[in-house]
């Protein structure tokens, strides 16, 4: 019996509370994704006996509805029909499930996408200048070399100018012209203008400007982060809101010329004199508190936040002071050290823990970078986003603190921390007691603390679905099997590697049974003998097919490296029986997702080769494929 | 753009070996093809995409041919999917 669309329609709306709970509504291949006002309406139960609906999961602030290929669009057409909304594009309804997220998770997040970006820039200067000064504490003479001199500038290149870099991403990010955000960055630490590492360090003058009724300190804003975020945000609404308002014709000389103006004017008269104050808070109050236990732990706990805001620079002053002092111990640098040494093993536990291969490969040197004392690619790339690290290094880093100030260590000269402040620490024995502190405790924590989000429809219906602890445990073995079986490569090319998707002797697919497959008419690639009837995604992708007979299933890859999986020779005869698959077109796997069972006792009874064949479609796109057994 | 329609006669439909076939024709012209059925489309050279769409026999397709070399490419089409599909 034809599904009635119209019914099937109407009763969603009825189960989910009405026209008024809902958002948004779009729909892909085969889910009906909907964002939901307020969750607590919806009847889930009654939800999922509406005929046509197959089943239904919750993912990321949406609430999608299995309804099929070749349906969802028609209950789709009708469910509109009924709302009498307007159709939305996945984007909004993405859009719309962002917004719903609390405003402090959206802000988090804002800085995130900002950081990301420009972290290969923070990474190769932070590691670089960790190097560089520990050379130079631990060779005489060095800092006096040439090479010193010549590393270092490049060292503190993209530290000096990190406004510029910020604003550019951030224009990026706001939507707004990203050579307009370059020049606020820019103007934010003009040559004009005092530098503001030099405040501390030197008995500076400062002059100002008398603009109105503001009085201006001529001081730029280098390592700061916030302001220069919040005076790019502001850009880009000038700019969107100019552009929606000035007539088209004189928009290319009004909008970038008043967008500017008004931007660096308020910028220097309201954001940079807010984040000035505050500046000066943060260290009088920093100052105060390090000269007791508690005081320590506590701004070992809020260290990272006063690096997230670019004051930490500033903090040179306290310790310079600290130094000048007779007999002067800087009490302050095992603060610091505790601080960022607990970021490093927060990020390491991300690093170590993340299956997420992007996730990894960010985690991992962004530790090693924090580890030598610069935070600034662990916090803003990893612990900041995922937020349960960043507590963890938090709770480390106050532990530390306090384990520093109860004995009293402290660093003879400043500038730092982390493994290369054993060169100016004064009792290395309990500064390494320090360290292991801060890190194991922040290690320990966001290992316990975080779990990896999987953050796609596929994976997430797997653990959202399943009710039944066995049903869980099954998963869970599953996920380790597939992450074993798939650890081997059998093909690779300049675009990526594809894993071995089933267990079984892998021969070249020059040998599998069937002339069409051997003669490369479809592509390159292997066969394997299968020991067990299941297959596991290579690679990640997105599915690009799923046969109807279920033999067969297309991932499409990294660089369109476009894959086909067919189970067995001529199995397209079996019309699906004994074929059971896991995804949907359109979904997004991930490496070592289970994709598809097979059983192998029906294909050998119907008599055909059981070769799991596994092709690159498309090898003639790439000159370098190679393949075989573990390559 | 050219267009032609073409039901399918291959007892297998368009399903591996000739999906291939298929594939290695199209790729030969600069001109995009589509193949249409129903509501599903595919670029015809995208191999799993096209043995997604599950053709058979009997089912009617569409043909869109875009491009520079749209003519001879639809006339290089049509004679193939008549000698193979």
């Amino acid at each position: 019996m034809a599904l009635d669309y119209r019914k099937c329609a109407e009763e969603i709306v009825q189960h989910i509370g009405g026209r008024d709970n809902i958002a948004q509504a779009a729909h892909c291949a085969t889910r009906l994704r909907l964002v939901i006002k307020d969750n607590d309406k919806i009847d889930k139960k009654a939800l999922e006996n509406v005929d046509g609906v197959k089943g239904m999961f919750e993912n990321n602030g949406q609430l999608q509805l299995i309804i099929g290929t070749g349906t969802v669009n028609k209950v789709y057409d009708e469910f509109l029909a009924v709302t009498g909304m307007s159709a939305a594009t996945k984007d909004d309804v993405k859009a719309a499930a962002a917004a719903k997220q609390p405003v402090w998770k959206r802000m988090l997040k804002a800085l995130g996408d900002v950081f990301v970006p420009i972290l290969p820039a923070i990474v190769a200067s932070g590691l670089m200048m960790g190097l560089v000064e520990a050379l130079g504490k631990a060779i005489p003479g060095f800092a006096s070399t040439d090479w010193y001199n010549f590393l270092d500038m490049i060292a503190n290149t993209a530290f000096a100018y990190l406004p510029v870099i910020v604003a550019v991403s951030a224009a990026r990010v706001f939507g707004g012209n990203i050579f307009l955000g370059a020049v606020i960055g820019l103007a934010m630490i003009h040559s004009n203008l005092l530098n503001a590492w030099s405040l501390g360090s030197a008995d500076v003058q400062i002059d100002y400007w008398h603009l109105f009724f503001f009085n201006v300190r001529k001081v730029g804003y280098q390592g700061h982060v916030i302001p220069v975020i919040i005076a790019v945000w502001l850009m880009c609404m000038i700019e969107k809101w100019l552009h929606k308002h000035v007539p088209e014709m004189i928009d290319l000389f009004v909008t970038p010329l008043c967008t500017v103006l008004a931007t660096t004017f308020l910028t220097f008269t309201i954001i940079g004199p807010i984040f000035a104050q505050l500046e000066t808070w943060v260290l009088a109050g920093a100052q105060v508190l390090v000269r007791n236990p508690i005081g320590a732990g506590i701004m070992g706990a809020i260290y990272p936040w006063t690096v997230v805001m670019g004051l930490h620079h500033m903090y040179n002053i306290i310790e310079a002071g600290m130094l000048a002092e007779a007999g002067g111990l800087n009490t302050w640098m095992p603060i610091a050290s505790a601080a960022n040494f607990a970021q490093f093993g927060a990020c390491l536990a991300v690093g170590l823990k993340a299956r997420n291969n992007k996730t990894k490969v960010v985690a991992i040197p962004s530790s090693m970078s924090a580890a030598l004392g610069i935070t600034e690619p662990a916090i803003f790339g990893v612990n900041m986003r995922f937020f349960k690290p960043f507590i963890a290094g938090m709770i480390g880093g106050a532990v530390g603190a306090i384990f520093g100030a109860v004995t009293g260590i402290g660093a003879t000269a400043y500038g730092v921390t982390g493994i290369p402040g054993y060169l100016t620490i004064d009792k290395p024995v309990q500064y390494t007691i320090l360290l292991l502190i801060s890190g194991g405790i922040a290690f320990v924590l966001a290992n316990i603390l975080w779990r990896e989000e999987v953050d796609e429809e596929g994976a997430g219906k797997n653990l959202t679905d399943k009710t039944t602890t066995e049903e869980v445990v099954q998963d869970v073995a599953d996920a380790a099997q597939g992450a074993e079986i798939t650890s081997k490569t059998v093909i690779a090319c300049s675009a990526g590697r594809i894993a071995q998707p089933t267990p079984g002797k892998v021969i070249p697919y020059t040998e599998i049974p069937d002339p069409t497959f051997a003669a490369g008419v479809l592509g390159q690639g292997v066969g394997i003998q299968p020991e067990e009837g299941v297959v596991y995604a290579p690679m990640d992708g997105e599915i690009s097919s799923v046969a109807e007979s279920k033999h067969a299933i297309g991932i499409t890859g990294s660089d369109d490296m476009e894959l086909l999986i067919h189970v067995g020779v001529d199995t397209v005869a079996m019309n699906g029986d004994g074929f059971e698959t896991f995804v949907n077109e359109g979904d997004t796997v991930k490496k070592g997702q289970k994709l598809m069972t097979f059983d192998r006792a029906k294909i050998k009874e119907a008599g055909h080769p059981e070769t799991v064949v596994v092709l690159l479609t498309n090898s003639d796109d790439y000159e370098d494929v190679k393949f075989g057994e573990d390559i | 753009m050219k267009e032609f329609k073409y039901t399918i006669t291959d007892p297998v439909g368009i399903h591996a070996r000739p999906a291939g076939l298929l594939v290695k024709e199209a790729k030969q012209f600069a001109s995009t093809v589509m193949i249409i059925k129903g509501e599903k489309s595919s670029k015809a050279t995208s191999l799993t995409k096209l043995m997604g769409m599950g053709i058979v026999k009997g089912d009617e397709v569409t043909v869109q041919i875009e491009g520079d070399d749209e003519e001879a490419c639809a006339a290089a089409m049509e004679k193939f999917m008549t000698e193979n599909l």
